[in-house]
């Protein structure tokens, strides 16, 4: 009975109510299992950032110890190759996620009126979950990852008029070295989680604000 | 869209929410189920394919064929179409107008239809730039040429036998098998020079593991050990020399024990009795460590090659080194430490053990058969 009344306390003063049953009991219209992708996504996306905190206890940024603390997670942290691989593969899968919700929303028209907010913070999502891809992939310092970002980083140098401006900003200097991990690093770690974090918050809220699409009929 | 067909919409879309379900529990179940069959299909992956080791960054190694994270692959196979002084145009017009366009979509798309068949354009457009994508990925995927297979060891015995295998073709010619060192000959511009054993607990407990790196990375000229590193001009990446340096310390360094595998992995496999020695199984194995150091191309040694059986039995200068059921052939007479027209003893710093002389007469004796078949 004393949980019932703490509740009661708690719930007239924050309305724990009120949003469990604006989330949960809201009414939606039938939905098919194409509208299960945004959530997969976001399932992706904790389990990302789960799995990164958790490797980020023993990955240290700095070109002379980045290989070896990964070798180290791989084979000497208890579980480290498990929770590894779960990241690895979870980028990979959250890419494909991401990318098909998009083209599921796109099919069915979801971002004609009045869901076109929630499309713009999407593409903005996307471009992050891409951000994410590109910054991870140097942190293992390890030849494909320091080759890759080399070529990347050097076709933005392409951009007529600010590449060089644009390379040496992704690089911290004229090539790739400790400051681009640093770099790469914080934006992988802060910026772009901060970015998605912000934007799923957005996101969601014009989801639950507006409620989730019809499956367009013939007639629509 | 009028106002008229937002209205219209949105009466149309609350019929449609009225006659749904609730999020909780109609919907939410499926994207519980979703989300746990994720979560097996990850700990699948992690568990049976894992992520594929890599060596160490080499910034010196400029051979190395950049392959970006695989859903960047399009783009990067989409810029080989805009070659040279066009490459601005796939590197910032394309990807930006595309950027552009998505994020402006519901502004332009003015179709207030939602069903696929009133939208054939836009789906149809969507449906070619996704398959060109594919399309290009598939296509680099295919073009871009394999990674030069490097081992990539992970285990210390796997770092060791690959660093055994490292220093017997590139360390031995001056510095002996085992380290030993002694006066050098045989080798170009170090002919007569003595050089001081590398085994030893005074080198072993002086150089640590960075220093040993560093002196195989650069060499020291002066002293007359070339360098080895990529980024010097050698022919070995990071992660080689760090194999060596580990082959080094755990071979020598009486404070580091040899895990079991890799005593077992490098040792010369022994011969029973009555057993007849072949080349693949007995005497390759001794050729690598005590002989290709400088029986390989590019080094002094009278043409005689000593990386494949063929090269073996028929290369030289006074060839044939070797003639089966012979135990005056050229090579025997040479282990046994005579001077005679092929060239003086060999190896030239140091008898081999008389165990591994002998091996070599029994697979002579035998009539030096490439395999022994039972
Ligand atoms: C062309 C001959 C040559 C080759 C090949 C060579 N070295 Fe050397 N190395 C030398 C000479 C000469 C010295 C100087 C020896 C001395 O000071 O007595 C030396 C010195 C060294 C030292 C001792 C440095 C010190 O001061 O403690 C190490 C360790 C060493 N080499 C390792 C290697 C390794 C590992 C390889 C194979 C990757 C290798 N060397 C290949 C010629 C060579
Ligand atoms: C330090 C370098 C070095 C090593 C190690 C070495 N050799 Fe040689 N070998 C030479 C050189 C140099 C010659 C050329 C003759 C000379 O200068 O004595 C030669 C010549 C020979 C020849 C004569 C080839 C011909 O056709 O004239 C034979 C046979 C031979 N070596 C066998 C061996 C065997 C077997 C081993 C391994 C147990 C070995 N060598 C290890 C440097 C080496
Ligand atoms: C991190 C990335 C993203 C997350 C976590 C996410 C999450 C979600 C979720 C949970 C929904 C509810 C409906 C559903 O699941 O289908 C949704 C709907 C929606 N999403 Fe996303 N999304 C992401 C990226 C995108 C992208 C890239 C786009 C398009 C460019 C987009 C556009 C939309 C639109 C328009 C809706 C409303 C659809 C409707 O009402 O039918 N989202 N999103």
């Amino acid at each position: 009975m004393t949980n019932k009344k703490v509740f009661n306390w708690l719930d007239e003063r924050l309305g724990l109510t009120a949003i469990y049953k604006t989330i949960f009991e809201r009414k939606i219209p039938k939905v098919n299992w194409w509208f299960t992708l945004g959530s997969a996504t976001l399932f992706l996306f904790a389990l990302q950032v789960v799995t990164g905190i958790m490797l980020s206890v023993y990955y240290v940024p700095s070109p002379d110890k980045a290989y070896d603390s990964i070798e180290f997670i791989m084979s000497g942290v208890a579980f480290g190759w498990l929770i590894r691989g779960i990241h690895h593969w979870g980028a990979t899968l959250m890419v494909i996620t991401v990318f098909i919700h998009m083209l599921r929303v796109f099919f069915y028209g979801a971002y004609k009126y009045p869901r076109e907010i929630t499309w713009v913070t999407g593409v903005f999502l996307l471009l992050a979950t891409l951000g994410m891809g590109f910054t991870g992939y140097l942190l293992p310092w390890n030849q494909k990852a320091y080759w890759a970002t080399t070529v990347g980083t050097s076709i933005a140098g392409t951009v007529p008029g600010i590449g060089d401006f644009i390379l040496r900003a992704l690089r911290g200097g004229d090539d790739l070295s400790g400051v681009t991990l640093a770099r790469f690093f914080a934006a992988h770690i802060w910026i772009f989680p901060l970015l998605i974090i912000i934007l799923i918050g957005v996101h969601l809220y014009l989801v639950i604000r507006i409620g989730i699409s019809a499956v367009p009929g013939k007639n629509d | 869209m009028t106002e008229d067909q937002k209205q219209a919409y949105k009466e149309k879309y609350l019929r449609a929410k009225h006659n749904g379900e609730h999020f909780f529990p109609d919907t939410i179940y499926k994207d519980l189920i979703v989300a746990f069959a994720i979560f097996l299909l990850l700990v699948g992956l992690a568990l049976f394919v894992g992520v594929a080791s890599e060596p160490r960054a080499d910034p010196s190694d400029t051979s190395y064929v950049p392959r970006p994270e695989w859903y960047f692959l399009f783009l990067f196979e989409m810029l080989k179409f805009f070659p040279g002084n066009l490459e601005w145009l796939g590197t910032t017009i394309i990807p930006a107008a595309a950027v552009l366009a998505l994020l402006l979509l519901p502004f332009f798309d003015r179709n207030p239809a939602r069903h696929w068949k009133k939208r054939k354009f836009a789906l149809g457009f969507m449906g070619i730039v996704v398959l060109g994508m594919v399309a290009l990925t598939v296509r680099a995927a295919v073009t871009t040429p394999v990674q030069q297979e490097s081992t990539v060891a992970t285990t210390v015995a796997e770092k060791i036998a690959a660093g055994q295998d490292l220093y017997s073709v590139q360390c031995v010619e001056c510095h002996g098998a085992e380290g030993e060192g002694g006066v050098v000959s045989g080798v170009e511009g170090l002919e007569g020079v003595t050089i001081k054993a590398i085994h030893t607990q005074d080198e072993m407990y002086t150089r640590n593991d960075d220093t040993l790196f560093n002196i195989v990375d650069y060499g020291q000229p002066n002293l007359g050990m070339p360098p080895f590193g990529k980024g010097y001009g050698g022919e070995l990446s990071r992660s080689d020399i760090e194999y060596i340096v580990t082959f080094m310390r755990y071979s020598w360094d009486d404070r580091a024990e040899l895990p079991k595998e890799a005593a077992q992995a490098s040792a010369i496999p022994a011969l029973g009795p009555d057993e007849i020695p072949s080349y693949d199984t007995h005497i390759a194995p001794l050729v690598k460590r005590y002989c290709v150091s400088c029986h390989r191309s590019g080094k002094e040694n009278n043409n005689y090659l000593m990386t494949s059986y063929d090269q073996v039995m028929n290369s030289g200068d006074h060839e044939p080194n070797i003639v089966p059921g012979d135990l005056n052939s050229n090579l025997i007479r040479m282990l046994h430490r005579e001077d005679i027209e092929a060239g003086g003893p060999m190896p030239p710093t140091k008898a081999l053990k008389p165990e591994y002389i002998q091996l070599f007469e029994r697979w002579i004796k035998a009539g030096a058969p490439q395999t022994t078949t039972k």
